[in-house]
Parts: structure tokens; C-alpha cells; sequence
């Protein structure tokens, strides 16, 4: 039986009250510590640096209190993509990385699979998984209103340069708050176009005509309903005397305390440490020593 | 009087039990939360049932079950003689079946013409086009729209009330066997809801269609239903017809609910020592009873 509450379970935006030292912390110096561990993880190119990365996220979600499980639902719907990418890569990588450090582990006509090709996929599901982990960290644990309010801030130097800072902020904002509200509409008109023998989903992965039609009695009133909704946001924020980001004040003032430097200030001598330290270097050393090993097990088996 | 119930009783097997259903939203997640915790019912073929209680009381999931939009954690549900936690249900059928109304249905529509979203259910259970026409347009003349008059007007240019006349049409076009309507008369003026009240017991007598109402409005439950279930925290509490139900005032009131306002007169009545019956339900008993007991003819009342 299809299960229509899966669009309910959406991690991304559902924030987990839990009080947790991550929790507390300003949400400038996360949204900050949040942006440099993504910068991070994108910027580091090397094995070693993401299983460090991949540990320190770990550490965090443990400080956070959140479960581990929670962090990483997000991931369930693109497994199979990283699946499929593995094993391209898996096949076809073929990579400029010191390949004279590489050993092949089987070969047929123009595949070749060495142990820097299963590197490659070491590097690419970590990625996958650390990005996952950071931006679901920053939503389970601090509130949209915490976050615009954060962002808010943030981007407030810029508005001398006529930069709309508390705008995006607020489009942001709005985007997160109707996120789980929209899964939730999605659900229910799901439910009711089944009750009327719909079927989503059941009729072959490769029929993508028949799939993408399948997806117009949900899409219409879906669509329908979230012009609806802006059309009463835009009221309500009317009838409240909303007029922009001129001259507003915050009900929430927010000051930073020791524990937000001393948390920000771990970030970026962490990350500094990723980005300095000779990492690349250690890889090579590991890939080496575990081709050169694989070479001995190979003339072992020749034998 | 509309307030006999059908058929034998007894003699006949339900056309719908629940035993002992519980249910859990998101278990083992921070969101927990239960919904059911030992429901039972039975429903009889024709009858006329109406579930009420408090809101959060757990009726929405109550009927969800009822054609496998959920399916039973713990405890059973029967439908037609169909085990829902059954693996090899046959669950297209069971949703020709039992026709599910939800609450504002007019938001599920999605088809440019009124005619084609009626035909959106019949087709997706492959019958054959004159068929569907048929069945289209005897669901149309149920709900009062015309045909000829109705079938190609454009869907999002009708009124909110024919619009959701058009969403009935499109689950009544599937022909079920027993109709589930969640809140029918919410949103609607009091003339359009009377008219609905009396189509939905128009099905009932005339083709012998099975009918669960969920509804917060007792004065409709009490002129409509046969019998009907309170469900108070997930937990069925009473069961009986509406006379009984309603002469339990300060229960049906300890639970969160009313009684209805014809009642309420009458047993205010009483407890300034009229000597007037209690248990009547409808405007008309009720000014028969008074008239009586005050030594009045209907004639003085009228003028």
C-alpha cells in the first residue's frame, strides 16, 4: 500500500525542539559556522579532509541531541541517484588523479576499475551525506523565525548599497514557513485523487509521459491552492500594516554571547585546518599503500 | 420519521467493522503522536452513520482507513467483506467502492471541463466511454447540476457551491457502495447545506448507498444520522441513535461536543418543571411537544 504521509516526513525546515548548547547559539554565528562547514565540503577535495569533516559533523549532531536518523531522512529519496552515479563512476571513472599511485582491481575493454575510482565514490557519498547533514543541522535546530531573523542581520551592511537584505530575508523566510504547510496540501489532495482511483507512481519507472500526466491532478490544485495562500498572506500582512523593511523594529534582540565566538571561532580554525593542512598529500599516502598492498594480494593469488 | 433505522439488525453482517484500531502518526520520531487508540464500530448495509466529536478526536483517521488511504497498525478494519490487512487487497477496488468525500472537496478539482473531471474517476477504473458518460451524467443529475447544461461549462468559473457539487458528482460517478463525507456542509450557506443534507439521504433511500458523515453540526447529525459514534481521544466512548445520545447532555457536553439546540430548549423546559420530553431532535417534535404540554393549538403558535 502507497504510504501518502511520506510528503509529511520532510526533514528539511522541520525544526526539533530539543534546547540542545546547538540549539541556544546565535543565529547569526550559525548560520555563519553552517556556511563555512558548507564551504567546506565543497572545497575539500580530499578523502582524509572529508572523513575529518564527516567526524566533526558527527560531533555536532551528538552536542544537537539530535537523532542521527533525523538528520539523515532527507537522504532516503536520492539514494537511488547516488547509486547510480556510484556506479558510473565506479565504471567509467577515468581520473588525472595520481594515477601512478593507482592499481587496476579488474579491467574489461574500456572498463577499469582501480583503487582510485573507489576513491572517488568514498569521496562522493561523503559529500553527499556531510551536505545533507549540514543543511538538515541548521533547520532541525534553529526556527525559521530565528533564521530570517539571523539573515536579516546578517545581510543589514548591505542595504546601504540598496542591497533588498530584509526582503530576501522574508521571501526566504516565507519559502521555509509554506514548505511543510504546501507537503501537507500535496498529501491531502493525493489522498483525495486516490479515492478517485488515481494511481502516482505505480505504472513503470520509464513511462515518463504517462508519469508526468499521472502528475496533473495533483499539480493544478496544488498550484491553485498556493496562489490562494499568497493571495492571503498578502492581505493578512496588509491588514497588519506591513509596508516593507523601512524603519522596522525586531521584538527579538540579538546579542551575541562568549559561546557563539568560542563555537564560530572552532568552525574557522577547523576549516582553516582543512583548507592548510597537507591532506592530499595523506591520501596519496593511503592510496599508494593500499594499491601497492592490493599488488602484493594480486601475485599472492597469481601464485 | 427519518430516524428508524434500515433493515433487520442483527441478522445482517456489517458492511464495515473497525475493531480495536489504533493508530500512531510519525512513530518514533520527536512528532509522535497518537491518534487511535481502540476504536470499534459496526455499519450496517444502508444505514446512515454519523461520527462525531471534539477536533484532534481522531475521526479524519478514523476514515482514512476506510478505503486504505491508511492501513491498520493495530486492530482491523473489514470493508465489504475485505480485510485491509490484507497483502493481496485488491485496494482499486475497495476505492470503487467506498466513495471518500473530503472536507472542501471543490479543491481538488484539476480538469478545464466540469464534465471531464466528473469522468476522471470512472476512467481511471477503465470503463469504457459510453459507460462513463452514462455514469457521468446520472452522477451530475444526483447533485442537481444538468447535463447538458453543465458538462462543458469551465471548471474554475462556477460558484463555490456548484463547484463542490461538481467534486461530489466526481466520487458518486464511481458508483460506490458506501459514501464517506467528511464535514459536507462546511463553508456552505444554510439553504445550500439543507439541500445538500437532503441529497445525501436521497442516496441513501433511493440507491441504497451506505453513508458515513463526519460532522461538528449536531442539528444536521441529529436530523440525518441513524445511529452515530462519539470518538473522544482517539477512543470510541458511546454509540446509539441520536435520541440517545443526546438525552446524555452532560456527557456529550463533559466530552467537548453540544447537543443540539432543539434539545437544549426542551431540556431547559424540563428543568424549570415543564413536564415536556426531552429526547426530541427537530424543530417540528419540538413545537408539537410545547404546544401540547402549554395547552396551545398550532394555530396560536403560527400567528
Amino acid at each position: 500500500m502507497t504510504d501518502y504521509s511520506a510528503f509529511g516526513n520532510l526533514t528539511i525546515g522541520q525544526y526539533l525542539p530539543y534546547g540542545s548548547l546547538v540549539h541556544h547559539l546565535d543565529p547569526r554565528a550559525k548560520i555563519v559556522m553552517f556556511s563555512l562547514l558548507v564551504a567546506g565540503v565543497t572545497f575539500a577535495s580530499s578523502f582524509s579532509a572529508s572523513v575529518l569533516l564527516l567526524a566533526a559533523l558527527m560531533g555536532i549532531v551528538r552536542l544537537s541531541r539530535t537523532p542521527l536518523r533525523y538528520a539523515l531522512q532527507g537522504l532516503r529519496p536520492a539514494l537511488p541517484w547516488i547509486a547510480i552515479f556510484a556506479t558510473l563512476q565506479l565504471l567509467f571513472y577515468q581520473g588525472q588523479y595520481g594515477s601512478d599511485v593507482c592499481s587496476t582491481i579488474w579491467s574489461w575493454g574500456f572498463i577499469n576499475i582501480t583503487t582510485c575510482s573507489i576513491r572517488q565514490i568514498g569521496l562522493m557519498v561523503l559529500r553527499l551525506l556531510e551536505f545533507m547533514i549540514v543543511i538538515s543541522l541548521l533547520t532541525l535546530t534553529t526556527t525559521t523565525a530565528e533564521l530570517t531573523h539571523g539573515m536579516d542581520l546578517l545581510l543589514s551592511p548591505l542595504r546601504r548599497l540598496r542591497f533588498p537584505a530584509h526582503e530576501l530575508s522574508l521571501i526566504f523566510a516565507i519559502a521555509l514557513r509554506f514548505a511543510p504547510t504546501l507537503a501537507g496540501e500535496l498529501e491531502r489532495i493525493m489522498k483525495a485523487q486516490a479515492s478517485r482511483g488515481a494511481d502516482f507512481g505505480e505504472q513503470g519507472r520509464l513511462r515518463f509521459i504517462q508519469r508526468t500526466r499521472n502528475m496533473l491532478p495533483l499539480m493544478v490544485p496544488l498550484f491553485l491552492s498556493a496562489l490562494r495562500r499568497a493571495e492571503d498572506l498578502t492581505l493578512a500582512m496588509e491588514a497588519r500594516g506591513y509596508t516593507g523593511g523601512k524603519g522596522r523594529t525586531s521584538y527579538v534582540t540579538l546579542s551575541a554571547q562568549p559561546a557563539d565566538y568560542l563555537a564560530l571561532g572552532t568552525v574557522c580554525v577547523f576549516c582553516a585546518i582543512l583548507f592548510f593542512l597537507p591532506l592530499e598529500t595523506l591520501d596519496t599516502l593511503i592510496v599508494a599503500t593500499v594499491s601497492h598492498n592490493m599488488q602484493e594480494v594480486y601475485s599472492l593469488i597469481a601464485h | 420519521m427519518p430516524l428508524t433505522a434500515v433493515g433487520g439488525g442483527e441478522l445482517m453482517t456489517p458492511v464495515l467493522r473497525v475493531e480495536d484500531l489504533h493508530h500512531t502518526y510519525l512513530p518514533g520520531t520527536p512528532f509522535e503522536a497518537v491518534s487511535l487508540q481502540g476504536v470499534n464500530m459496526e455499519v450496517q448495509e444502508g444505514e446512515i452513520v454519523a461520527i462525531i466529536g471534539p477536533t484532534g478526536s481522531g475521526k479524519s483517521t478514523l476514515i482514512q482507513h476506510f478505503n486504505g488511504l491508511i492501513s491498520p497498525q493495530r486492530g482491523s478494519v473489514t470493508v465489504l467483506g475485505q480485510d485491509l490487512r490484507d497483502h493481496d487487497l485488491d485496494i482499486k477496488r475497495l476505492r470503487r467502492q467506498v466513495g471518500m468525500i473530503f472536507q472542501t472537496p471543490e479543491q481538488q478539482l484539476f480538469e478545464q471541463y466540469v464534465g471531464d473531471d466528473i469522468a476522471f474517476g470512472p476512467r481511471n477504473f477503465g470503463l469504457d466511454a459510453a459507460e462513463v458518460r452514462q455514469r457521468v451524467k446520472r452522477a451530475m443529475e444526483m447533485v442537481g447540476l444538468g447535463f447538458e447544461d453543465f458538462k462543458d461549462r469551465l471548471t474554475f468559473s462556477l460558484s463555490g457551491g456548484e463547484m463542490r457539487k461538481v467534486a461530489i458528482a466526481g466520487v458518486l460517478a464511481l458508483e460506490p457502495r458506501i459514501l464517506v463525507f467528511d464535514e459536507p456542509t462546511s463553508g456552505l450557506d444554510p439553504a445550500t447545506a439543507s439541500e445538500f443534507l437532503a441529497k445525501i439521504r436521497e442516496l441513501r433511500d433511493l440507491e441504497k448507498v451506505t453513508i458515513i458523515i463526519v460532522s461538528h453540526n449536531m442539528e444536521s447529525v441529529a436530523q440525518l444520522a441513524d445511529r452515530i459514534y462519539v470518538i473522544v481521544q482517539g477512543q470510541s466512548v458511546l454509540e446509539g441513535t441520536p435520541q440517545q445520545i443526546f438525552s446524555q447532555s452532560d456527557q456529550i457536553r463533559d466530552y467537548g461536543l453540544d447537543t443540539p439546540q432543539v434539545t437544549q430548549v426542551m431540556q431547559g423546559l424540563r428543568s424549570c418543571g415543564r413536564p415536556v420530553r426531552a429526547d426530541l431532535l427537530s424543530v417540528r417534535e419540538a413545537e408539537e411537544e410545547i404546544c401540547r404540554c402549554f395547552d396551545l393549538t398550532e394555530r396560536q403558535v403560527d400567528h
